[in-house]
């Protein structure tokens, strides 16, 4: 029997990046929040720090900062004639767990979407056409403007310190920042990281071809900055230890940099760790949540009642926190009917592989995880797509995350996939390889979904999350067409070799891509084609919010976290200003 | 015993180099800095004995162009062209750590304070441990951080101070500066007595 605790006003459900940025601005408003969390505390000090934080096989090998999936895997097929199959080896995406969340393993790449990105569907078809796109494809407006964002937009980056050069300043154009991006009312908080030498290669060779490069924008920051919770962040020493691991010099922004501290102190907040939330408990109307039941590490079973539950997990546990709650209707493609694990995405990354002589000198492993040079001018809608048979784009860039000796050993095609002559090959190119990321935008599609697995459970007995996915041909023909341009800064740059590599299908999850899965639970404006509204709210339990990019109708150019930030703001700006004073339907369903 | 072997390799490799003989511009850097390098504890004299070459030589520039501020050793860098002043970091990189001039008499808490600091850092403070940048025991990372090992206390503790108060600056992105903001007086005493205590020679215990 489940144990029953005193109410309180909110629970929030997992302390990652959204948990914890919402808890704060809740407790510091007067509700008592309590926040659980299934993983471990941790702090920079002291378990990120020193040579322990930069253990290659612990970290990237064995990813050790990711969810436990011996305990609560996820499972997999192509296509829904096949059996999914549960994942036992985290590599196509990376979801983390402990306090902090995935964001203690990021890159620290912090992007704004383009005003297009949230009226996709509407732009695209006054653009180009109502036949334009594949009928198959399920491409939404998110129900949301950019204008209405970038307020919150503005205060996400201001948290985090982010590094970078404005390139479009309230309409005006700023020379050397990037003249695509939609109007932000001030610039970075701290400027641009130092460029690395294959960014200044990329940078002449993109310029010398017409593009605009410009500097990443980055979440490892530039010089020292307290951020207005009057936390103190360090500076980036480019160690090249970022994408999977925890930063041990504070400058990488996340929780553990930017709020926690703030949070745990303040006496409204009550953070629960090894707490593995089982379901959000409804009433028998099932149109009001009463709290959420969750199991500890010590294995007993605890029912938290609250008025407000907000489930900030990663976007497929969103989904899943969901489905096993009974919260909307989930989705079945055969009729196109039911909302929840609708639209799911991810991104189509492809890269370019510019090998040179020994004489030019890369130091690939002096890098942060977002000291990138790149463009914009194949991303998004910035170029024409009349003719072109698909929607979206991929940013072209030289980020050179890291250097790190078991993950990153380019060579060229023919080289033996082990041996000696591997061997000779990875001395070789190690040190005179400059490779390009191209972060390619993901449609959603009437095929790719996720429900529960109807065969395998986690350790506690619940069903698995079942993921449902192949590239969509609009994202593969995108893939093609953004290679070739880079395949062209790669020559530009004098490189001896160029090779292309776009993304082809079919999807594996055996091969890491990227940590960017979306859609599920996603916002919009019409309840049957949506999971929660425009304030995230969901349409059929209105005291439950789903934070995530979950909420992503589809996936565009760039990397979702900075979109997803100004999300959560724009979210806790509605539960302080509208909801909490009134409780209730935010928009009429 | 990794130590041991690190410091092997710097003194085969700069053996070759003849530590033995001084540049004669050695000369005006032993009256402050001692006859073979170990630095002096009147005035805070830095030991040189050891320390990177790299980081030696980009001293020396920083104090002929300003960008690091003492009046008598900017006078001093102003004096060598590009080819002494790596002659002279090449020579003071290769001569051997002498044993230490000081004997500091830190307390146990102090003592604990300072390896915690130095291995660790403090959350609280949110201060990251001194040796992700200057290397295991504070051995120094040759072309970025400089050891800290068997360096005199004075002369640490008031380098930490001139980083506290903007008086020194010549480091990359004001990490220093940013650090040392974080520290007091006692964490300054801890950790500078900390690493006086290491011999460069020797690994410390742990």
């Amino acid at each position: 029997m489940a144990q029953r605790l005193k109410e309180v006003d909110v629970v929030v459900i997992g302390v990652g990046m959204v948990g914890s940025i919402l808890a704060k601005e809740l407790a510091a408003a007067g509700y008592k929040v309590v926040g659980l969390e299934r993983g471990t505390t941790r702090f920079t000090v002291p378990e990120f720090q020193s040579p322990g934080i930069h253990d290659e096989l612990r970290f990237d090998v064995r990813k050790a900062l990711m969810q436990d999936n011996t305990r609560e895997p996820v499972t997999f097929r192509n296509h829904s004639s096949e059996i999914g199959l549960p994942i036992r080896r985290w590599e196509s995406f990376l979801p983390g767990t402990g306090l902090g969340g995935s964001m203690v393993h990021w890159n620290g790449q912090t992007f704004r979407f383009q005003a297009n990105d949230f009226e996709l569907a509407t732009r695209t078809r006054e653009r180009y056409g109502k036949g334009f796109l594949d009928p198959d494809l399920t491409l939404q407006d998110w129900g949301v403007t950019y204008d209405e964002l970038e307020p919150h937009y503005d205060r996400f980056e201001y948290l985090l310190g982010t590094s970078g050069k404005a390139g479009n300043l309230k309409g005006q154009i700023q020379p050397g920042g990037d003249p695509h991006e939609s109007p932000r009312s001030r610039d970075y908080p701290t400027p641009p990281q130092k460029e690395h030498y294959s960014g200044a290669l990329f940078r002449k060779a993109a310029s010398s071809l017409g593009h605009h490069p410009f500097p990443q924008p980055s979440s490892n920051l530039s010089q020292p900055y307290t951020n207005p919770e009057g936390l103190k962040m360090n500076t980036c020493v480019f160690c090249g230890f970022c994408e999977r691991y925890a930063c041990e010099h504070y400058a990488k922004s996340t929780p553990q940099t930017f709020i926690l501290p703030v949070l745990l102190a303040n006496p409204n907040f009550e953070l629960r760790t090894g707490c593995q939330v089982q379901r959000i408990n409804l009433d028998s109307s099932k149109k009001r949540a009463t709290g959420v039941t969750y199991i500890d590490n010590a294995g007993r079973e605890f029912e938290q009642p609250a008025s407000l539950v907000i489930t900030c997990l990663f976007a497929i546990n969103n989904i899943r926190m969901l489905l096993l709650s009974g919260i909307g209707k989930p989705y079945d493609p055969a009729t196109g009917k039911g909302v929840v694990g609708r639209n799911y995405a991810y991104q189509t990354m492809s890269t370019v592989a510019s090998f040179f002589d020994e004489d030019v000198i890369i130091n690939p492993f002096m890098a942060s995880g977002a000291s990138g040079t790149m463009i914009n001018d194949f991303a998004g809608d910035n170029f024409d797509h009349s003719g072109l048979g698909f929607i979206g784009g991929a940013f072209i860039g030289a980020v050179n995350t890291n250097g790190r000796p078991i993950q990153y050993h380019p060579t060229p095609p023919g080289t033996p996939a082990w041996g000696k002559g591997w061997k000779d090959a990875v001395i070789k190119h190690y040190n005179h390889t400059v490779m390009f990321s191209l972060h390619g935008s993901s449609v959603s599609q009437k095929q790719n979904y996720a429900d529960l697995d109807p065969t395998y459970k986690d350790a506690w007995g619940q069903p698995l999350l079942r993921i449902t996915f192949d590239f969509p041909k609009n994202d593969l023909k995108m893939a093609e067409y953004v290679t070739a341009r880079g395949v062209e800064i790669g020559k530009a740059m004098g490189a001896k070799q160029v090779v292309g590599s776009p993304r082809k299908g079919p999807y594996t999850t055996q091969q890491y891509q990227t940590t960017h899965n979306t859609g599920g639970t996603v916002m919009g404006n019409d309840p049957s084609t949506s999971v929660v509204n425009r304030y995230l709210q969901s349409w059929d339990v209105p005291n439950v919010f789903v934070i995530g990019a979950s909420a992503y109708p589809q996936n565009a150019s760039w990397n979702p976290t900075g979109t997803l930030g100004a999300l959560t703001y724009w979210v806790a700006d509605a539960l302080k200003s509208k909801y909490l004073r009134n409780p209730g339907h935010l928009v009429s369903p | 015993m990794k130590y041991v072997l690190a410091t092997l390799i710097v003194l085969g490799a700069s053996g070759a180099a003849g530590a033995a003989t001084p540049p004669p511009e050695a000369a005006t850097c032993q009256a402050c800095h001692g006859v073979h390098g170990e630095g002096m504890v009147d005035g805070a004299k830095p030991r040189l004995a050891g320390q990177s070459a790299h980081y030696l030589d980009k001293q020396l520039r920083d104090f002929a162009s300003g960008a690091r501020d003492n009046a008598i050793m900017s006078a001093i860098a102003k004096g060598l062209n590009d080819q002494t002043r790596s002659r002279l970091a090449a020579y003071y990189a290769s001569l051997p750590i002498p044993a230490p001039l000081e004997h500091t008499s830190a307390t146990a808490a102090q003592a604990e304070r300072g390896h915690q600091l130095a291995i660790e850092g403090a959350e609280g403070k949110r201060v990251q441990a001194c040796n992700n940048c200057h290397g295991p025991d504070g051995s120094g990372v040759a072309l970025s951080a400089p050891a800290l090992a068997g360096q005199l206390a004075t002369y640490l503790a008031a380098q930490l101070k001139l980083w506290q108060q903007g008086g020194r600056k010549n480091d990359a992105g004001n990490l220093m500066s940013s650090v040392a903001s974080k520290l007091d007086e006692a964490d300054i005493a801890a950790v500078t007595s900390y690493y006086a205590s290491l011999s460069a020679s020797t690994p410390a215990s742990h």
